[in-house]
């Protein structure tokens, strides 16, 4: 029997996927396409937002019955894996894990959801405030009236989408609304990150929106989505790091120093060595993690697997686009080198939705509620 | 004579496990240090009467013929329950290599005296210098008449001191172009004027390993195994079950259950710098048996397992001494006192454990010696 004759039809699919995405965005240009799209506005490429959608990419995780591949999570990892071996900046895994994310838990028969599958439309989700001091707050957006008043933070995705989906309290409790991008009372500024995108900071001043769900329901399905977009993004460093290790290695082969590769020195073979474990050890983590969080129903626990996730995966790239530049010396810093552009959206990636010292914390915290409820 | 390999996976490890937990000396579990014979000859009665010696080995030559999907959990489930691998030097290298290379008359002999344990194993591989450069070995062995004459010296013979018999690498053509060849595998008993052992105390104080002096000792000519000269592919070839083996994350993973309730006990996870480097530890203990589970995936499809198996050994025995120290930071003013320390009904022995987390990534080819192999064989790295 050959390997793949005893590879099981799951593992069968994702392989598939996988050839197919990788194969997509290398046609598109690979990295070189997101080094053209970062120096032009730090935008995507909206005809390739539409080759992703043809391709079921935004579906993956939405149920056949409502369009979509209904493949799971672990095929979306397969997914944002692609997305950041070429670091594509279109927006994958908002797309994926939250604004579908939502989406489907709250209002799958809502005319968006077919958009966001079909790749014709791109919603932010906006559910972050920010206090006094700068950091993370109580939200206070209040919606009422059918109108929004207050503000969001740190939004991803914000330049380019055609609309919001807020999360804001209501006399009713929490509610999810949707707010076209050019509504009248919103005002969006744009904060510039290390890998050419922006985030959004978003006010609305009785800012028109549309009411899609509300009550606890809200709640829960941001907490999911949330987790869903953690182990997303995850695996989009996992990919990341693949590839930034992948440069690194043909880097240290092929740079002569005193008449010979640098790879032939022991020191760097030895810190390759320690990164490629790095890398290897990520992939596997994340991918057990998010096959788990697709069997698995309990929120809390699916929190805890994406928090092993993100915490794995962001000490992984840390280490890897790090140690990377130095191994490649002063071309490392330069821009023109791809590698620091691997950098540079590792940061980005890594500061969205927890860092690695933020999910040790969630991760820890759920295992000993999850203790002392036994 | 059951067919192991045809039970599912499942069953066969309920099977091993309900053995182990009924019959399992509890003295024995979990032995912080490695034990003489005579210390778990009762268990090794047992285990050689219920025919799971040499797990293994096959059936024909009184194994359990296990594929290697079952050995694993066989190991597995040895570990989880803290049951010591016994004095197996013999049932793991000797026996494998004189099944595959030996003569039918020294198969008659030598297999059933390995798994009764009449004869006891120690390994002489490594020299005062010859270490990671094994190939530098010096120990000569000359023929006179039909027998070898051996003079040399090994060093770090792990339980030499309770051993009757040395299996060993040494030097019969030391004019071979490369010191790889003219390296044959001999046999040799340890009870005869020539061959003096003295133990060596290691850090932790106890005597688990010695020198061993050859001064004109004698073995048959019948005790070389396969060909002269060609002692080092031997060797060589039985490597690759073993590089899972060692890699494997039991033993982090018991040496984290011990942190945890020695910590929690202690009340180190009310410190937040803490509570983040045990779940630093946890997590990396979590991934690593996830990579373990796609090489035992791989070893489970039939599959040979590449150089790359040597990052499961230096991931988990980093992991592993990490750990460790972890625990001696737990035990603050008592991290280090010798001897189990009580916090509420449990005794964790920490300084035992550091010990025991040492080593790791020294032998088995210490965890440098894995670099500069993952560096070439996998990485492609020049020179
Ligand atoms: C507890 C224990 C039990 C043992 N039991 C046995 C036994 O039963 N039988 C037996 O034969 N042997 C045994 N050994 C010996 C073991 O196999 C050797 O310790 C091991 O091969 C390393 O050799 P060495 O100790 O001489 O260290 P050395 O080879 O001298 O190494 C010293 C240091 O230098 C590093 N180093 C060496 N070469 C390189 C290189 N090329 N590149 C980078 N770094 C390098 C090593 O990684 C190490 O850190 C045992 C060892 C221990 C600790």
């Amino acid at each position: 029997m050959t390997q793949t004759d005893m590879l099981s039809s799951d593992q069968e699919d994702l392989r598939m996927l996988r050839e197919s995405a990788r194969t997509l965005f290398e046609r598109a240009g690979g990295s070189g396409r997101s080094r053209k799209l970062r120096d032009a506005d730090g935008g995507w490429d909206a005809d390739m937002i539409r080759e992703l959608a043809e391709a079921g990419v935004f579906g993956v995780t939405v149920p056949e019955d409502n369009g979509g591949l209904g493949m799971g999570l672990a095929a979306g990892g397969v997914i944002a894996e692609e997305v950041g071996r070429v670091i594509a900046p279109e927006p994958v895994v908002v797309t994926v894990g939250l604004s579908l994310g939502l989406l489907r838990r709250l209002c799958p028969d809502h005319a968006k959801m077919e958009q966001l599958v079909g790749g014709t439309t791109v919603l932010a989700v906006a559910w972050q405030e920010r206090g006094p001091n700068g950091g993370p707050a109580e939200a206070t957006c209040r919606y009422a009236d059918g109108k929004l008043t207050g503000s969001k933070a740190w939004v991803v995705g914000a330049v380019g989408a055609d609309g919001f989906l807020v999360v804001a309290d209501s006399d009713a409790g929490p509610v999810l609304v949707l707010a076209e991008a050019k509504a009248s009372g919103l005002s969006l500024e744009k904060s510039p990150q290390a890998d050419g995108s922006a985030m959004g900071e978003l006010s609305f001043s009785g800012t028109p929106a549309e009411q899609l769900a509300d009550g606890a329901a809200v709640q829960d399905a941001l907490a999911d989505a949330v987790s869903d977009a953690t182990a997303l993004a995850a695996a989009e460093l996992v990919g990341l790091s693949d590839r930034a290790f992948e440069i690194t290695l043909d880097y240290i082969k092929t740079r002569e120093q005193f008449d010979k590769p640098i790879g032939s020195f022991q020191v760097i073979q030895h810190r390759a060595v320690d990164l490629h474990v790095m890398r290897e050890v990520a992939q596997a983590g994340v991918r057990e993690a998010l096959a788990q969080m697709d069997s698995e129903a309990d929120p809390k626990i699916r929190a805890r697997l994406a928090s092993r996730a993100k915490a794995r995966a962001v000490r992984a790239a840390k280490k890897i686009t790090r140690d990377s530049i130095q191994l490649h010396g002063a071309v490392g810093y330069t821009d023109e080198f791809d590698i620091g552009l691997y950098l540079n959206r590792a940061l980005v990636l890594s500061a969205w939705l927890g860092d690695d010292a933020y999910h040790r914390r969630m991760w820890f915290d759920a295992r000993e509620e999850e203790g002392a409820a036994q | 004579m059951t067919d192991w390999n045809a039970m599912s996976d499942a069953e066969f490890r309920k099977e091993v496990r309900g053995f182990f937990e009924a019959e399992y000396p509890e003295e024995l579990r979990h032995l912080p240090h490695r034990p003489k014979f005579a210390e778990i000859e009762h268990w090794h009665v047992k285990l050689h009467a219920k025919g799971w010696v040499a797990p293994a080995w096959p059936a024909e030559f009184g194994g359990m013929g296990l594929n290697a999907a079952k050995l694993l959990i066989f190991y597995e489930e040895q570990q989880r329950w803290g049951v010591n691998r016994g004095r197996d030097m013999g049932i793991q290298m000797v026996g494998p290599l004189i099944i595959k290379f030996g003569t039918q008359e020294q198969k008659d002999y030598w297999l059933p005296r390995i798994l009764s344990c009449e004869d006891i194993w120690c390994q002489g591989y490594s020299e005062p210098g010859a270490g990671s450069d094994l190939a530098n070995l010096r120990t000569r062995a000359d023929i006179e008449g039909d027998e070898f004459v051996i003079n040399g010296q090994k060093i770090w013979t792990t339980m030499a001191h309770d051993a009757t018999h040395i299996f060993m690498l040494v030097r019969t053509d030391p004019d071979a172009p490369k010191k790889q060849q003219g390296i044959s595998f001999l046999l040799a008993p340890m009870d005869q004027p020539g061959v003096e052992v003295r133990t060596i105390t290691t850090l932790s104080g106890e005597t688990e390993f010695c020198e061993v002096f050859f001064d004109n000792a004698r073995t048959p000519k019948a005790n070389l195994v396969g060909e002269l000269n060609k002692g080092w592919t031997m060797a060589k070839a039985l490597l690759s079950f073993e590089r899972i083996f060692i890699g494997s994350p039991s033993l982090a993973q018991n040496a984290l259950g011990q942190l945890e309730s020695f910590a929690r006990g202690r009340g180190a996870f009310d410190d937040p710098v803490f509570r983040d480097r045990f779940a630093q530890a946890a997590l990396d203990v979590e991934d690593h048996a996830a990579l373990y589970g796609r090489f035992a995936d791989q070893l489970k499809r039939g599959e040979t397992l590449g150089a790359d198996v040597s990052m499961l050994k230096i991931w988990v025995t980093e992991c592993f001494q990490r750990i460790t120290e972890l625990m001696i930071e737990a035990a603050g003013p008592d991290g280090g006192t010798i001897g189990p320390l009580q916090v509420g009904n449990v005794n964790v022995d920490v300084l035992a454990s550091f010990y025991k987390a040492r080593p790791t990534t020294i032998y088995g080819g210490s965890n440098e010696i894995q670099r500069n192999i993952l560096s070439k064989a996998v990485l492609g790295l020049p020179g």
